[in-house]
Order: C-alpha cells, then structure tokens, then sequence
C-alpha cells in the first residue's frame, strides 16, 4: 500500500493539473516563476521566496480567485534543503484552497512579511519566527509570542534543537545547580 | 474685567494588568490595558503560559500517540480537535473508515458541539455579571453530556476515542437511547438559556453593540467559527467543505448581523438547536450493526511521504491540522491551526474604545480555550 501510493505523488502533477485551479492561478501569477504541484487534498505552489509577497497580494486580489482568507502559515524544516514557509490560502467566495510554498536556504532564513497582505499573518509570523528562527522583514511587531520574551536564541521546531534543551536553558537561568555540581 | 482662568489638566492613560490568573481569562492569559478613565485605549495580550510544545512532542512519537495531544490541546471539544488529526493521517495513508464509525464520529463530534457550547454560556454569563446562576444550568446540560461521553470513550475529557480508521471500540449496546436521553436534557438547558438570557434586558444591553467587528475585518483576521459567522460571513467547514457525512443531513448555517457580543452569543445558542437536529438525523441514518475498523489495519501505522491540511469545524472555529510526512511512523511536522489564536488576535481591535468591563465581556464572547493558543 506504502509503495503504490509513493508512486502516485511522485508521477501524477504534471498531468492532474488541468483539473484543479492551477490554470487561474497560473494566469494570475504571470511573471513569477511558479510551479505547482497537485497535493493530496489542495494545490501547492512553489513560489520563489523574493517574490512570495508578491504572488499572495495578486492572489488576493485577483477577481476570479480572491484568496482573502488566511487559513494558516508555518514552516517546515527540512534540515539540509533549507526551510519551507507555508501559506494556506482560502477563498471565501469561491470556496477555492491553495497552498503557496517558499523555500529559504539555510544560509539566509528570511521573508518579507505578509501582515500588509493579511493582518492575520501577524501572530502567526512571530510564532513561525520564534520556532523556526526565520526573520520577517518588515514585521510591525517582532517580539515573541509564546516563549519567554528574552529567549531568542533558542528555536525549538528545527529538527536539530534535541527536546530536553529547553529544560536545561530555562534551568540554568532560574539558578538550579548545574548537573554533577 | 473677569475672565476665566485657563486651568489645562494633565491627563495619563493608567496600565491595567489583567491576569494572567484571573477568572475572566478562562485560564492562563494576561493583557495589558491602557486606561484613559474607565475607556480601554489600547490593549496588549500576552500568551505562552500554557505552551507545551505539543507540536515538538508530536514529532518525537508514533502517530497513534499522538491522539492524546490533541485532546490536551483543546479540552473542551477534544472529540473534534481527535477527528482533525486522525483524519489528516487517514489523508496520508489512504484508510478507508467504515460508514458506521464515521455516523458515530459526527455525533460525539456534534454533542461534543453542544457542550462546548453549554460551558460557553455559563462562562459567559459570569463574565456579563449574572454570577453563578447560567454556570449552574449550563452544569445540567454539560453533564449530561459528559456523563454519556465517559460511557462511550471511558474518559470525561481527554476521550483518546478516535483511532486513525476508524473507533478505539465499539459505543455501548444502548448508545443510541443515551444520546436520546442527553439530547432531551440539553434541549431543556438551550430553552432555559433562552428564556434567560436572550430577551432578559439586562444582559441586552450589556451586550449589544459592544465589540463590534465587521465582516471584512473579521476575514482579514482570519477569525472562524460562531464569532466570524456573527459578524455575517457564512463561513462553516462542515458545510463548504463537507467531511464525514455532513452533506448527507439537513441543517442552516447561522448568520448574525451586527458582529457584536449579543450576535456571538445568539449565534452559539442556535448553533446548538442546529447540532440537536443533526444528531436526530444521524441517530436515523446510522446503522445498528457494522464494522467500526477497516478489516486489515497494519501494526504500526506508516505514512507516504507527503503532505496534507485537514480542516474541521470545531465549536470555536476551525481547527486545521497541517501533517508533514517524509515516510516512516512518525510526522516530519505537525502545525495545529488553532481557531482560537486567529480569533484572539482581533480582540484588541474589538475591544478599543470600550469600557474595562466590557473588555473582558468581548473576551468572554470569543470563548478561548487557552491551551489550544498556545498548544
């Protein structure tokens, strides 16, 4: 079961397009080099990350998709290929899904933010930045969210902070003994 | 000639800190209100106290274990932030849940709706300042319910019922006359909140027009849930997206006007009757006798490498599970879309220009569950 369906994510995109909303979206992002990918319930697009705020503005406000609603935004660490910032878009109207997708290498984690696009992107933007280590530039309030406001060094969803660090951290700086101490 | 002096007063905005344990906070949250006499100038939340890294921890183990963080993340309706999460592994690995399990999911998921929504309006009474009386029969109601979910799952809360396929086990033999019996005494409790509160003139004009957000706002935020829908958006997954067998009942999705407290909290109290007659339509339409699992479920559950977003509609929005998988028994990541966070985003918008007391009324109106905020 394992092995079929891998096959079926690897070969289907280039065909299965046609009936999803690539087309629309395609048209509404000319001049930026987009490609999308059929996931398994929505449609991902790759945006590159100079032009991501770009192409969500013009899916924004594109009359025919009109992506107003922002459903979710995160990122993904994928080690070595860099990180994923992930947008998922939904249009109230239409009822249409996408998800836009930029990859950061690990040399320069940053973004332009997307708050003019979405004032909801706020709040989850200094999450995204807080865990992943990722800068927004232009980001009218760039503070912690739900860590402890001086810990800006520490991003606990990239796979190479172990679990058990922030412990020792946080242990360290209330004065507990150190270990063997 | 006499003239008046010119006396030129020096005002200052005085900072009150709310919380962050302080009843009116539904638990760990705290904010920070800037005073110019009783009216809130500006408001800055603070959030955190209750962040566990469930995200993180989901990482570190087999997907089945990870159920039980999702009910820690939201626990007053954990049956739907479970129905979220086994259905994004079900997206992943291609399971096939049987009709019967899916019947009996929308109705734990839909009673699991209306006592959310009893503990909102007890909540929510005490916060207008009708101390204790709508707590104690919001109790009926909810414990009814509860008492029936501890029956079905074993557990009051932290219910770990749904397995990715399908149910732990089977409901009890009598389960359909104990879902009856409960809806008889929630219908009971939506009428007494009714009559209560709806048209008691207190609680209106404590309620009306206050913390008003329009549509457009309420969409830019990205709110969801009765608090978007008050505001004149009808925006309900259950019916844009149909999942489980929500497109085969008949039921209306409620839409306020003013997208004020009173409209939120009237929006909830029909939502509730919509439930009721869901889980009517559900108890005719499941099947007595069936299968609750797929025949052949592996051992251990391995994903495809993928990704998915599953969205539900959860008694306070919509609770989205973002599943990342790079094959292998474990999640590469896992974002939980909390509604709640989305929502209590525009609370400082809502609340600006209001009094101190109606502050925490338009808190109260947004029903946060503080750990699903932070997760």
């Amino acid at each position: 079961m394992t092995n079929e369906s891998t096959d079926q994510t690897e070969t289907a995109p280039e065909d299965d397009l046609s009936s999803t909303i690539w087309p629309q979206v395609d048209r509404a992002l000319a001049g930026i080099t987009a490609r999308g990918e059929a996931g398994r319930i929505d449609l991902i697009v790759h945006v590159p990350r100079d032009e991501v705020i770009d192409a969500l503005r013009r899916l924004k406000t594109d009359e025919t998709l009109s992506f107003d609603y922002l459903r979710s935004l995160t990122a993904v660490d994928n080690e070595d290929e860099g990180m994923d910032v992930v947008y998922h878009l939904y249009s109230t109207t239409t009822r249409h899904n996408v998800t836009v997708k930029a990859t950061l290498p690990n040399e320069d984690l940053s973004l332009d933010t997307a708050t003019p696009v979405w004032k909801g992107a706020n709040w989850l933007e200094r999450e995204t930045a807080e865990m992943f280590g990722i800068r927004f530039h232009g980001h009218p309030d760039p503070r912690n969210l739900l860590m402890p406001e001086d810990m800006t060094d520490v991003f606990p969803l990239r796979k190479s902070h172990p679990l058990a660090e922030i412990e020792i951290l946080q242990g360290e700086g209330m004065g507990y003994p150190e270990e063997g101490a | 000639m006499v003239t008046e002096p010119a006396y030129e007063f020096e005002t200052q905005d005085i900072l009150l800190n709310v919380g962050p344990q302080h009843p009116s906070t539904h638990g760990v949250f705290r904010m920070v209100l800037s005073v110019d006499g009783e009216v809130v100038r500006d408001l800055v939340p603070h959030i955190g106290y209750l962040h566990r890294g469930a995200e993180k921890l989901c990482e570190t183990m087999d997907y089945r274990q990870g159920i039980g963080f999702m009910d820690r993340t939201e626990y007053l309706a954990a049956f739907n932030a479970e129905l979220s999460y086994v259905m994004a592994v079900e997206a992943l690995t291609d399971i096939e849940v049987p009709e019967r399990a899916q019947w009996i999911r929308m109705i734990l998921c839909e009673l699991n709706r209306l006592s959310s929504h009893f503990m909102f309006m007890g909540a929510f009474g005490i916060d207008v300042g009708v101390f204790a009386t709508p707590f104690i029969y919001a109790w009926i109601g909810r414990e009814a319910l509860i008492d029936l979910f501890e029956e079905v799952s074993g557990d009051r809360m932290m219910f770990a019922y749904f397995r990715p396929g399908g149910l732990a086990w089977d409901v009890p033999r009598n389960f359909k006359q104990r879902v009856n019996e409960a809806l008889v005494v929630a219908e009971q409790g939506i009428k007494d909140f009714d009559t209560m509160l709806t048209e008691n003139e207190i609680f209106v004009a404590r309620t009306t027009g206050v913390g008003k957000i329009s549509a457009a706002e309420a969409i830019d935020w990205g709110m969801s849930g009765p608090s978007i829908r008050a505001s004149g958006v009808p925006l309900d997954v259950r019916r844009d997206e149909p999942y489980l067998m929500y497109d085969q009942v008949e039921w209306d999705v409620i839409v306020g006007e003013n997208g004020d407290v009173y409209d939120r909290y009237y929006c909830r109290l029909l939502e509730m009757r919509e439930s009721v007659k869901i889980i009517r339509q559900c108890l005719e339409k499941m099947p007595d006798t069936g299968p609750i699992m797929p025949e052949k479920m592996p051992r251990m559950l391995r994903t495809a490498p993928g990704e998915v977003y599953v969205r539900t509609e959860a008694p306070r929005g919509e609770y989205g599970v973002y599943l990342v998988s790079k094959g292998g028994n474990r999640p590469h990541r896992l974002k939980v879309r909390s509604a709640c966070l989305a929502n209590l985003q525009a609370l400082r918008d809502m609340s600006v220009g209001q009094y101190v007391a109606d502050a925490i009324v338009v808190l109260g109106s947004i029903d946060i569950v503080l750990s699903e905020v932070d997760r």
